[in-house]
């Protein structure tokens, strides 16, 4: 028994609120406005009501839609207006490398197809209409138009193996391809072997333009092919084949596929439209650089779009973009720091893979996840004070009577395991249909008053013959569950064995 | 293979000779079914007594007969036929209701309006799977709705509205809570903000098919093998309901919920759930004070004579307030009556004896059986045994020992059978017992004969008990053949009916173990043949206990009403006492100045299941007026042995008390010895909780034998316990219980004087 005087030391518990909540409308009216033409309301708003305080509050559930609202303003207007030639240029190249993981996202995130080859598929579309623009005189609109067609020709040409090869081997692949594309691009002549590229194509910014001018009208090209392709994610992976691919995530195909899903079909559907967009891009490249360099199909730059997406967290846009502004801050504005960046770079990817699960966006839930651990933890440690409920845990619970019957449990159960002895199992053995001693009585009306959930009774599997021990559920419609393979044959063993039963779960709590 | 499994009810319970008698069947994995006439003689299969009994009877229906498989719908809602097709608005209209939801976060449950959950078509207002208000409409393809902001909290009153506008496709929902001092769960004092008004441009017109009907409580939905059913039903009460042309602006739907009436012009149709009460109760017919009369027929018994959104806890009856009971009360897993097809039907013959008879169906392993009565066309014998139906109605299908702390109540572990795992695990199919609570928590007030009835069945024992009503009252039945009575039996049915006629033909009547149930008819022609002379042996315990009523159009259902008196399984609501059947009150005939030892001497005093104990004879049994009784009887402690818990004393148990009303002649003839723990005292004479009201420690807890002379040479003869019948059996019949109950027939047989000269 605890002393009166003694008390425990206890943490305060209960979660700091951070952001203050918005009230419920309450009897005000609410017209929810829609997207025209969709059921879909603005933001995913949930008001209920606080359990400590009843207040109704209205919580964001998907804060998502406002980030990216801000972010994009951000970014239509901040790197033009505060940046130098050189930020302009980076923030280009940002975009359309975001633009560049976004639909690469598709592919690995969405299609789950470990793709390696995405650089080089820009790396084909960028040389493909670099070549018809400097040979054919395509002009950039045309470059623009039949860019998709040599990325969904190459797409084709990659796609195949990815029927039969899966995960590393299907990497390794692609890599080499890559590299067989770099390979080629720097022998052939007619692609520019001895300019290391093949340049001279046309351009979108008019020629003529003073300097600065022409990367702001680059910048906003490519932030608009970042939002095309953001776009083209919503399309992909929020509609019908986004939606068939999850229903058949990683080891589930086989479930998938037996519900009729041909999963096989959308990953191969969604790899082709990804190539194809981005050969558009490719074509946007060289309209941007007016040619094409073989740098797009090196492995430096291969490894930096990896890690751009390992940094901001695979499957996410918001990933993709965040990644890739982390990396081309380090690798294109931060160039003054020399080699060092690139270790930088290195560093932040180490940390990110051997600390966070789902890149920098995965770290609220991570976070969420560890705080849980840590107090179940610390439940553990309670444990040894007699399993009586913790603050933590009694915030969780709606019935605070359920704590104290618990708690009265505990110490009735202390009590009459002090009256369990042999003598007293031999007595209720004995004394079927006869009265019984007060300690036995005492314990039998403990056991007999316990919550119906899990209580012992007894089947009669054939009356006057064969009686098993059962458990019942609790639960309105479940049926009770057999507990041991035991069998009576008349009905007072059978009570017996569950006393038994009962004074074992007694002795063992 | 699935197993096979066949389940069975008839439409009667009691007939005679020319009367046909219906059997619905419904069978899993078999097609076809053997029927046989039974004769049913006794049922416990107990090793101390005879076993089971049966004799088959031959008739016509001996022979194979096809089956199928039949669907039950459960549930309440209210139907409205509108033929006319007043109920799909082409224009703008407004649904609103008066709502007390008890389990709003369960899943869709629907309130109000048409809606075909296969057709995704219609329009309504109800209740969604997050648990807050919602207006749907459906146009065949797709469904749009608009939620409120907040959950709905459950047993608190709201007034609730939805209206729409098709040509703007503006929906708005209207919710706002009209809490009073007593009408609720929570009081006002709870910081909760109930309402919300929310309004969002819809997609979808409803597009109403023809045979999706307008529901209150419950939605269509078709299903290949079943058809078309209810379902989506709602767990709660709906007062004041309607649907009005128009969109209803704010402030109108305030004048309602403050308690206004609708304007008329508007109404389309105005369901006014207050309307229709007279003195004896209400039926199922909800009344429309529209002006096209589209009343609502209620399924499945929504309880009605409930307290309203506006019962303010002065008035405790619908006859004293009507229009404050308003509350229709909706369980969806309500059923009354299975509303099965004929699977066979037999003509009661003309040569069959009275008794207790059953049509049993079997194939291969599985068998069932449906007990019923043939009662004699026109009485002959000397005596009656009457089948105490009403309180198997009570106690029928009770799943409490699966569910409810039964175990603790009983002092002893429940023993189950496969047939209780079997109709549990299939979410309770036929339905409750009153001694069941609904989902939400509601105690059941309703139960009927037209469904299959686990434990009346010959062979059942009850959890934790063992025999129990039908099955240990066969055991009187099957005493009654071993002693070669000529003997007739009719019910509580016939009693209700007739009255005093249907006893008064009789010498002597038997009742049985556990007549715990009793209309005020029954009761009055039980106490007019005892006043006229007639003998009554009560050869069981806790009878004439539960005020019950019966409406006349629907004999098979019983209502029964549990205020704060009395064992009870639970609680009858503040306001909710009075019996929609009958308008009487509910509650124990104690508690209405008819405690049941003014009638019989010996009254409920005690329960517990844990062990049954002999009698002791008491210094009065040697008066000459009553020695006789002991005929035969050698020793003073007798009734050691029983099938019902070893002892002839016990299960539950009856005491004299003159503060109640027991005769002042009335003699204590035997008396029980002392019962354990388990049996406390019961709740009705507790006034101070003292400790000590066991077995063990109090007085009170003892079973009395008692016996007293009535006017006009009649007597009673009360054993005060429920194991009596149970005791019967032992040794063939052959026992100093057997002997004692036989000295009585025969006295009790005998015409002019009682023996003793009492």
């Amino acid at each position: 028994m605890t002393a009166p005087t003694e008390s425990t030391p206890q943490a305060i518990v209960g979660r700091r609120r951070i952001v203050p909540a918005l009230r419920g409308h309450g009897g005000a009216s609410w017209h929810r406005w829609r997207y025209p033409l969709t059921r879909r309301t603005p933001l995913l708003i949930e008001t209920d009501y606080n359990r400590t305080t009843l207040a109704a509050e209205r919580r964001i559930l998907n804060p998502r839609p406002v980030l990216w609202t801000v972010a994009l303003l951000i970014l239509s207007f901040a790197p033009p207006l505060f940046g130098d030639n050189s930020f302009v240029a980076a923030s280009t190249n940002f975009a359309m490398y975001s633009a560049i993981n976004v639909i690469w996202m598709l592919t690995i995130g969405t299609a789950g197809i470990f793709s390696l080859a995405s650089l080089a598929t820009v790396g084909v579309g960028a040389f493909g209409t670099a070549y018809l623009s400097v040979y054919f005189g395509f002009p950039f609109w045309a470059m623009w138009l039949v860019g998709p067609l040599f990325g969904l020709v190459f797409g084709i040409f990659i796609a195949v193996p990815a029927i039969r090869l899966e995960g590393f081997y299907y990497a390794l692949l692609t890599v080499g391809i890559a590299e067989l594309c770099r390979v080629y691009v720097i022998q052939s002549k007619t692609l520019g072997a001895a300019a290391y590229g093949l340049f001279g194509a046309d351009g979108f910014v008019p020629k003529g333009m003073p300097e600065h001018e022409g990367l702001v009208i680059g910048y906003y090209a490519a932030f608009v092919l970042l939002l095309l392709a953001l776009t083209l994610y919503r399309a992909i992976n929020g509609q019908r084949l986004g939606r068939l691919l999850r229903a058949a995530p990683e080891k589930h195909e086989a479930f998938a596929e037996a519900l009729g899903i041909n999963y096989r079909l959308a990953r191969i559907q969604v790899f082709l439209i990804s190539s194809a967009a981005l050969g558009g891009v490719g074509g946007f490249y060289a309209t941007l650089l007016h040619g094409a360099s073989p740098s797009l199909f090196t492995m430096d730059q291969l490894l930096l779009l990896l890690a751009m997406i390992v940094i901001g967290g695979i499957g996410t846009t918001e990933g993709a973009v965040l990644g890739t502004l982390i990396v081309t801050l380090f690798d294109k504005v931060f160039i003054d720091l020399g080699p060092v960046r690139l270790i930088l770079i290195a560093g932040i990817m180490l940390i990110t893979v051997l600390f966070l699960r789902g890149g920098i966006f995965g770290i609220p839930d991570q976070f969420a996840a560890w705080r849980a651990k840590r107090q179940s933890e610390r439940r553990g440690l309670q444990s040894g004070k007699g399993g009586e409920i913790m603050p933590e845990d009694a915030i969780e619970i709606a019935d605070k009577q359920s704590i104290a019957v618990r708690r009265f449990d505990a110490r009735l159960k202390e009590e009459l395991r002090g009256l369990i002895s042999d003598a007293l199992i031999e007595e209720h053995r004995t004394t079927h249909g006869k009265r019984r001693s007060d300690p036995l009585e005492r314990v039998l009306t403990f056991f007999r008053r316990q919550a119906v959930a899990d209580k012992y009774a007894i089947l009669a599997v054939k009356a006057f013959a064969e009686y098993r021990i059962v458990a019942l559920s609790g639960r309105r419609g479940v049926p009770p569950r057999v507990v041991d393979d035991q069998v009576f044959a008349t009905p007072e063993d059978a009570l017996h064995g569950v006393f038994v039963k009962r004074v074992q779960d007694l002795m063992e709590s | 293979m699935a197993s096979i499994r066949i389940s069975a009810y008839t439409d009667q319970l009691s007939v005679k000779a020319g009367d046909t008698l219906n059997v619905m069947a419904s069978a899993d994995a078999t097609e076809s079914v053997r029927a046989q006439l039974v004769r049913l003689i006794h049922g416990d299969q107990h090793p101390d007594g005879p076993g089971f009994i049966e004799q088959i009877v031959s008739s016509p229906i001996d022979r194979d007969w096809p089956v199928r498989k039949q669907y039950i719908q459960k549930g309440n809602f209210l139907r409205v036929a509108d033929v006319a097709g007043k109920l799909a608005p082409t224009g703008a209209f407004t649904l609103h209701a008066y709502i007390f939801p008890t389990t709003p976060d369960a899943g869709r449950q629907m309130l109000l309006g048409r809606w075909s959950v296969d057709g995704t078509a219609g329009y309504g207002i109800g209740i969604n799977p997050s648990g807050r208000l919602e207006f749907w409409v459906g146009d065949g393809t797709a469904a749009d709705a608009v939620a409120a902001e907040v959950k709905l909290i459950a047993r608190v009153w709201y007034f609730v509205a939805a209206s729409f506008d098709p040509a703007t496709g503006v929906a708005t929902i209207y919710q706002e809570p009209v809490i009073n001092r007593y009408n609720s769960l929570l009081s006002k004092i709870v910081p909760y903000d109930y309402r919300s008004h929310v309004s969002e441009t819809l997609r979808a017109r409803p597009s109403v098919p023809a045979d999706t009907g307008f529901l209150i409580g419950g939605a269509t939905e078709r299903n290949p093998a079943r058809g078309a059913f209810v379902g989506q039903c709602y767990n709660g009460k709906i007062d004041r309901c309607g649907l009005q042309s128009g969109v209803l602006e704010r402030t109108t739907l305030d004048a309602i919920r403050d308690g206004g009436t609708p304007e008329h012009k508007n109404i389309i149709a105005y369901w006014d759930t207050t309307a229709g009460y007279n003195p004896r109760g209400i039926g199922d017919t909800v009344l429309d004070k529209g002006p096209h009369q589209l009343h609502a027929e209620g399924y499945n018994r929504p309880v009605r004579a409930q307290t309203g959104w506006n019962w303010n806890g002065r008035n405790d009856c619908f006859r004293l307030a009507p229009e404050e009971y308003g509350g229709i009360e909706f369980h969806a897993d309500a059923l009354i009556d299975c509303k099965w097809q004929p699977t066979l039907s037999l003509t009661i013959p003309s040569d069959l004896r009275s008794g207790v008879y059953a049509v049993k169906l079997t194939c291969d392993e599985a068998e069932e059986y449906t007990p019923f009565v043939v009662r004699p066309v026109a009485p002959k014998a000397a005596i009656c045994f009457v089948v105490p139906t009403a309180s198997y109605l009570a106690y029928a299908n009770i799943s409490g020992a699966l569910d409810s702390p039964a175990q603790a109540v009983h002092g002893a572990t429940s023993i189950f059978d496969e047939v209780d795992v079997e109709a549990y695990k299939n979410n309770i199919e036929f339905g409750l017992s009153t001694y069941d609570l609904h989902d939400d928590g509601a105690g059941v007030c309703y139960s009927s004969w037209r469904r299959p009835i686990i434990n009346l069945r010959p062979k059942y024992r009850t959890p934790g008990v063992g025999p129990w009503q039908f099955a240990a009252d066969l055991s009187i039945v099957g005493w009654l053949e071993a002693m070669k009575y000529e003997y007739e039996v009719i019910t509580d049915e016939d009693l209700h009916r007739e009255g005093l006629a249907a006893l008064k033909p009789y010498r002597v009547v038997l009742n049985a173990t556990h007549n715990e149930y009793y209309s005020e008819k029954m009761l009055d022609a039980t106490e007019d043949y005892l006043a006229q002379g007639g003998r009554l042996l009560y050869l069981g315990a806790n009878a004439y206990y539960w005020c019950i009523g019966f409406r006349d159009d629907e004999p098979w259902v019983m209502e029964v009403r549990r205020p704060e008196g009395g064992t009870r399984a639970w609680q009858a609501g503040p306001g909710e006492h009075h019996l929609a059947s009958t308008g009487e009150r509910g509650g124990l005939w104690r508690h209405r100045g008819r405690p049941p030892q003014k009638l019989v001497g010996v009254g409920f005093t005690s329960e517990g299941m844990d062990q049954s104990v002999p009698y002791r004879r008491m210094p009065d049994s040697y008066h000459r007026a009553v020695a006789w009784v002991f005929a035969g009887i050698e020793y003073d402690i007798f009734g050691n042995t029983g099938l019902g818990l070893g002892g002839a004393a016990g299960i539950e148990i009856d005491r004299y008390d003159l503060s109640l009303g027991t005769p002042p002649h009335a003699r204590i003839l035997a008396m029980s010895e002392p019962f354990t723990d388990n049996y406390p005292l019961v709740q009705e004479e507790i006034f101070f909780m003292t400790p000590g009201l066991g077995g063990t420690q109090h007085p009170y807890v003892r079973a009395d034998m008692v016996y007293f002379t009535t006017p006009n040479n009649g007597a009673v003869f009360s054993t005060g316990s429920i194991a009596w019948g149970s005791a019967l059996p032992v040794g063939n019949f052959a026992n100093s219980i057997s002997r004692l109950t036989k000295n009585v027939v025969d006295a009790f047989m005998a015409a002019g004087p009682l023996p003793g000269g009492a």
